[in-house]
């Protein structure tokens, strides 16, 4: 009887494994201005009283690279590893979000045991107080305006537009030059509905800060979000 | 008793205990169980977007370009968050389509990947005013109402 206790308790043990422990599971990186990479490493150690194997991660983008502690998958209890994910930082600006996600060994597909989260701040140079400009079919064909302020600690100039409509008269009115600007956007008309996209081309050194986009809409009002 | 002999009975109960558990309760639940009281602000069950909205939303594909290809929604647009694509023209196409003012959708795989919330923060900073709603589950809660296609 003492071998089949001990049997079934061995099993017990195996299905209930995991217990890697990790320092921080959300890690926040303050990236520099042209950063084309960042690196994020997670460090946890087995507080459990048996081994723990990693038996699969997934990253939710082709933008994350990771590394397991030289590719070592099988820790002891008390022993500790390294999670490195590095993040190719790409055209993105603002606050994004990436996720590493590891099952340990028998999780489920849908049951992974941990979520380990990489939030990196991007500093955005160019900005647009408005993305959308509106105007209602058939109401007045008013001028409006996106405000564009830059962020940097070296002039940024724009050096050009285009709009994909011509129904809409797109002028960049300058406040202070490299500094601030007036994006005054005009319909010719108001009587159909559509969507224009404007590109606004900056002399930026960094790449994914030389080309912004805006929207001129037309169309009939929504009611509001509850 | 030998111990091989007590392994077998104890593995024989734990198989009658499976068997008559199937028997009573039935199949293991494969479908994504949503309830609409543990929803966070942003999300939605796929039974309100095919019932109360009979599925006239833009969906909105958060996967990687290759899944999205071989077996994303019908009609849904790709805005997923991989540094080489444009997301310029995500933006674009996705504008385009919300004029009419119709509910956007975003999936992922499953309720773990999170990009889908973080395109849905991206879709709102178009500022076009329409809603726009994670699903909850994601991918898989599709493919359990059978909702996707699969080459």
């Amino acid at each position: 009887m003492r071998t089949a206790i001990c049997s079934w308790l061995a099993m017990v043990g195996f299905l209930h494994a995991g217990g890697l422990v990790f320092e921080q599971e959300l890690m926040e990186i303050h990236a520099p201005t042209d950063a084309k990479t960042v690196v994020a490493e997670f460090k946890f150690e087995n507080k459990s009283d048996k081994p723990v194997t990693i038996a699969k991660f997934d990253k939710v983008c082709a933008c994350i690279s990771v590394q397991v502690s030289d590719g070592k998958l099988s820790y002891a209890p008390g022993e500790g590893g390294v999670i490195r994910a590095t993040f190719e930082m790409g055209n993105f600006a603002g606050v994004v979000d990436k996720t590493v996600v590891l099952w340990f060994d028998k999780d489920p597909e849908d049951k992974p045991s941990q979520v380990l989260t990489v939030r990196v701040h991007i500093p955005v140079l160019v900005v647009m107080n408005e993305k959308t400009l509106k105007w209602t079919i058939d109401g007045p064909p008013e001028t409006r305006k996106i405000d564009i302020t830059m962020s940097y600690d070296k002039p940024i100039k724009i050096v050009g537009t285009t709009c994909t409509s011509e129904n809409f008269k797109v002028e960049v009115n300058t406040l202070a030059e490299g500094k601030h600007y007036e994006l005054l956007v005009t319909p010719t008309n108001t009587k159909d509905p559509g969507l224009a996209i404007i590109r606004v081309e900056t002399d930026c050194e960094i790449p994914r800060h030389k080309v912004l986009q805006a929207f001129a809409v037309i169309r009939k009002d929504l009611p509001p979000n509850p | 008793m030998k111990a091989w002999a007590q392994l077998a009975g104890v593995l024989a109960l734990a198989l009658a205990a499976a068997a008559i558990t199937y028997w009573v309760k039935g199949p293991p639940e494969r479908a994504v169980r949503c309830d609409p009281a543990k929803l966070q602000a942003d999300e939605v069950c796929l039974e309100r977007v095919l019932g109360e909205w009979r599925g006239k939303v833009l969906w909105v594909d958060a996967r990687p370009r290759g899944v999205w290809e071989r077996n994303g929604m019908a009609g849904a647009l790709l805005w997923n968050l991989d540094p080489n694509e444009n997301m310029q023209a995500f933006e674009a196409e996705v504008a385009g389509r919300m004029l009419d003012g119709t509910k956007v959708i975003v999936y992922c795989d499953n309720e773990n990947c999170g990009t889908s919330r973080q395109v849905a923060g991206r879709i709102k900073t178009l500022q076009l005013g329409n809603e726009v709603f994670v699903l909850y589950g994601g991918w898989r809660a599709l493919t359990a109402a059978k909702l996707t296609r699969n080459f």
